[in-house]
């Protein structure tokens, strides 16, 4: 099982992540959060992706260290709760700031994390494809 | 029993270049690296690693090189006044892996200028700054950067720049293909009476050393090169590893120099092995013979005031460069998403001009140097996006992209003159996550600097209207004025942005105003040598890199014998 929004949740949480980036929902930002909250749900967790196939062979994930893990569970234990609240409607304008940053980093990232559908949002605001893309593995 | 003749504490481009010189002498040396590798395979051949991709969320966004300021936090004020800090967060962070800041920088290694190393002799003193002439000269340390330039591959073109220090050779290859937009931009500062040029870069335009010619892939600045075509350092680690007299040992944090009994001599260091987590062990390593501290001009002084070694100068004459952005705003695209984040540069606000001079006397200052000018373009659209602010304007405001695809910015890297007010020391209460007291930042800019860039300010964005922008004005790090609004709308944030750190151990001829002899070694512990820009008497306006490496390649040189 790895960590997915309910409905319910879903529909609060797109509707904040679109007022803040319109579009980016279009673009897959709750995805990108779902996986985001549930990079610990792999191993190893998807925090970083690797560099892609022009890298040759080689796991689709950077595995972090001991004390990067120790941070990363942090953040994202703070993050789930300020989803949760998203999700009741009880937010505060800290919490939409963490939205709004997470829809700028799913719509206009790489794809690689979730958001950026296939590239469309680079695509909107003419940014071309990198050269050296990390990869694109599926969830 | 000892484990190495040299332990050499942090693997960034002062520390690589201490284990190739020593490593060459026949000198073991064991790097110990707080941060963890995603530079070069460990084992022999010692491949460079693919762990670097053209990726802003890794890269930018999630610390991938780290420090993770929720593990490193540092703190930051302008004065005493502001009472304990202002912020806690990131301040100033380079990163923390195998290779240090070497690894993300976008290697622009220009050489310092003769005048550089005795500003005092040269222009005189000022009110309020404790501006000193270098114990050591530009002709002392030429061999030495002309080996730099050789070991990391810096690419250049020898007499393009006329204000230039005298060089013993050229340089070890061409530089590589211009950004658009700088021809365009360097052009108009010549019709301004300036003399830019071909920025001198550690990034392959052909291939050398075994490494790829670079390819322009925008991702320069704040990213691992995910060929390798930045030489800067791994060109220098990957030699003293083939030695096979080097070891190098990542997410080992020193805590602690141990001393002999006497307190005169280092024979080791004590870390914490942080592959463990919780609770990282306490290890030691010895060495016979020195201890080089490379650990940045951060980092440097924090270990020593930790255990009170270097005398009251420790951490004290912090220097920045006072950056002044000049942004354009041209109504086309101006290309930044490819090339070096830099290709030109100009200096003729480090000369001392007639305009320069009066613009001193109309401030009352003896004399006012700027910095180099760096012309660039930007490549970070999640940076970007989150610059806008939420709302419905959101995707009009990307597809416009003010500033990203159509910003062209002159940074000039100001010189910031020395204060003993400037300073790191630890800070009371933050720690970081293993229980030591975080670095603090205490800095405000001289009169200087302000004069400096007020008047670099009107003078760039002529020349950026010239070049053909709709739209000019500047900004500074840090910000000046009302903190409240810049701490909201400054992307950069209050704090000083530059990631060139320098002069909190300077090296000097009087123990008591000095932390280190002009061999770089600590005044209280001979045997220990600081390599890095924690030793720079004075900033200049040029970056810190290759003069830091160059000062690294003749200190274990003196100590090698
Ligand atoms: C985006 C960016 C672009 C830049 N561009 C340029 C440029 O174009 N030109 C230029 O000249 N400079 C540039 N710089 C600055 C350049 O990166 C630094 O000047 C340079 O890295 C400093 O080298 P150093 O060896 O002194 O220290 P660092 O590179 O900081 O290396 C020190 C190392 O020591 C390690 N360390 C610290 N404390 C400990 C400890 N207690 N135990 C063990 N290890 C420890 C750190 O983890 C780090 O890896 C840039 C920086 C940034 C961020
Ligand atoms: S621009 Fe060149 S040197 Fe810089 S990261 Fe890209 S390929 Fe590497």
């Amino acid at each position: 099982m790895t960590f997915g929004f309910d409905p319910a949740e879903r529909e609060a949480i797109a509707a904040t992540l679109d007022a803040a980036v319109p579009g980016s929902v279009e673009w897959g930002a709750v995805e990108y959060v779902e996986r985001l909250l549930g990079a610990f749900d792999h191993e190893p967790p998807r925090i970083w992706a690797a560099p892609g196939t022009w890298a040759g062979d080689g796991p689709a994930w950077l595995d972090p260290g001991p004390w990067e893990r120790h941070a990363w569970r942090l953040r994202i234990d703070a993050w789930r709760s300020v989803y949760a609240r998203i999700a009741r409607g009880a937010d505060d304008d800290a919490d939409r700031r963490v939205a709004f940053e997470h829809a700028c980093e799913s719509s206009y990232g790489d794809p690689a994390y979730g958001g950026n559908r296939e590239g469309a949002a680079w695509v909107a605001v003419g940014f071309p494809e990198p050269l050296f893309p990390p990869a694109r593995s599926d969830p | 029993m000892t484990d190495c003749d040299a332990i050499i504490i942090g693997s960034g481009p002062g520390g690589a270049t201490a284990a190739e010189v020593l490593t060459a002498a026949g000198w073991s040396v064991i790097v110990v690296e707080k941060g963890r590798n995603h530079l070069i395979d460990l084992q022999a051949p010692f491949e460079p690693l693919r762990h670097f991709a053209n990726d802003e969320i890794a890269a930018v966004r999630r610390h991938l090189l780290g420090p993770d300021p929720l593990l490193e936090p540092r703190s930051y004020r302008r004065s005493e006044a502001d009472g304990d800090r202002l912020m806690v967060g990131e301040v100033n962070n380079l990163p923390s892996t195998v290779g240090g800041g070497g690894v993300h920088a976008d290697a622009k290694l220009p050489r310092f200028r003769e005048e550089d190393f005795a500003l005092l002799s040269a222009r005189g003193p000022i009110d309020g700054a404790r501006i000193e002439d270098w114990p050591i000269g530009y002709d002392d340390l030429e061999p030495h950067y002309a080996a730099a330039e050789a070991s990391f591959g810096v690419a250049g073109e020898a007499g393009a720049n006329p204000f230039a220090a005298w060089r013993s050779g050229p340089y070890p290859m061409r530089p590589g293909d211009d950004m658009p937009t700088a021809l365009v931009s360097a052009a108009a500062a010549q019709r301004a009476g300036l003399h830019p040029y071909r920025a001198p870069t550690g990034v392959n335009s052909v291939a050398y050393d075994d490494r790829p010619a670079c390819v322009d892939c925008g991702y320069c600045s704040g990213y691992g090169c995910a060929i390798h075509a930045k030489g800067d350092p791994i060109a220098a680690l990957a030699r003293a590893l083939r030695t096979g007299r080097c070891r190098i040992v990542p997410e080992a944090y020193v805590t602690e120099l141990v001393l002999d009994p006497a307190g005169r001599r280092a024979t080791g260091v004590r870390y914490l092995d942080l592959t463990v987590c919780p609770d990282p062990p306490v290890r030691e390593l010895r060495a016979s013979r020195a201890v080089v501290l490379a650990a940045g001009a951060f980092e440097t002084p924090r270990l020593l005031l930790r255990q009170g070694i270097g005398g009251d100068a420790v951490g004290r004459y912090l220097t920045y460069h006072y950056q002044t952005f000049t942004v354009g705003w041209f109504p086309h695209s101006v290309g930044g998403e490819r090339g070096r984040s830099v290709t030109h540069l100009h200096d003729d606000l480090m000369i001392d001009t007639p305009d320069l001079r009066r613009v001193a006397a109309a401030a009352g200052l003896a004399w006012v140097r700027g910095g180099v000018v760096e012309h660039g373009g930007a490549n970070a659209p999640v940076e970007e996006a989150t610059t806008y602010g939420p709302g419905a304007h959101h995707p009009a405001s990307m597809r416009d992209s003010a500033i990203r695809r159509r910003m062209w910015v002159f940074t000039m890297q100001g010189e910031d003159l020395p204060q003993a007010a400037n300073r790191i020391d630890l800070d009371p209460s933050v720690r970081d996550v293993w229980g030591m007291p975080a670095g603090r930042v205490t800095y405000a800019p001289h009169r200087h600097e302000l004069v400096a860039s007020a008047y670099a300010g009107p003078v760039h964005e002529a020349i950026l209207l010239d070049a053909g922008a709709e739209v000019a004005f500047t900004s500074t790090s840090p910000p000046q004025g009302d903190l409240g609004a810049h701490a909201a709308a400054n992307p950069l944030g209050i704090a000083p942005a530059s990631r060139h750190v320098m002069g909190t151990a300077r090296m000097g001829i009087d123990p008591a105003t000095s932390v280190v002899t002009p061999e770089q070694r600590l005044w209280d512990l001979d045997n220990v040598v600081v390599c890095d820009s924690s030793v720079f008497v004075t900033s200049t306006g040029y970056n810190p890199t290759l003069t830091l490496a160059a000062l690294s390649h003749r200190a274990a040189t003196l100590l090698a014998g």
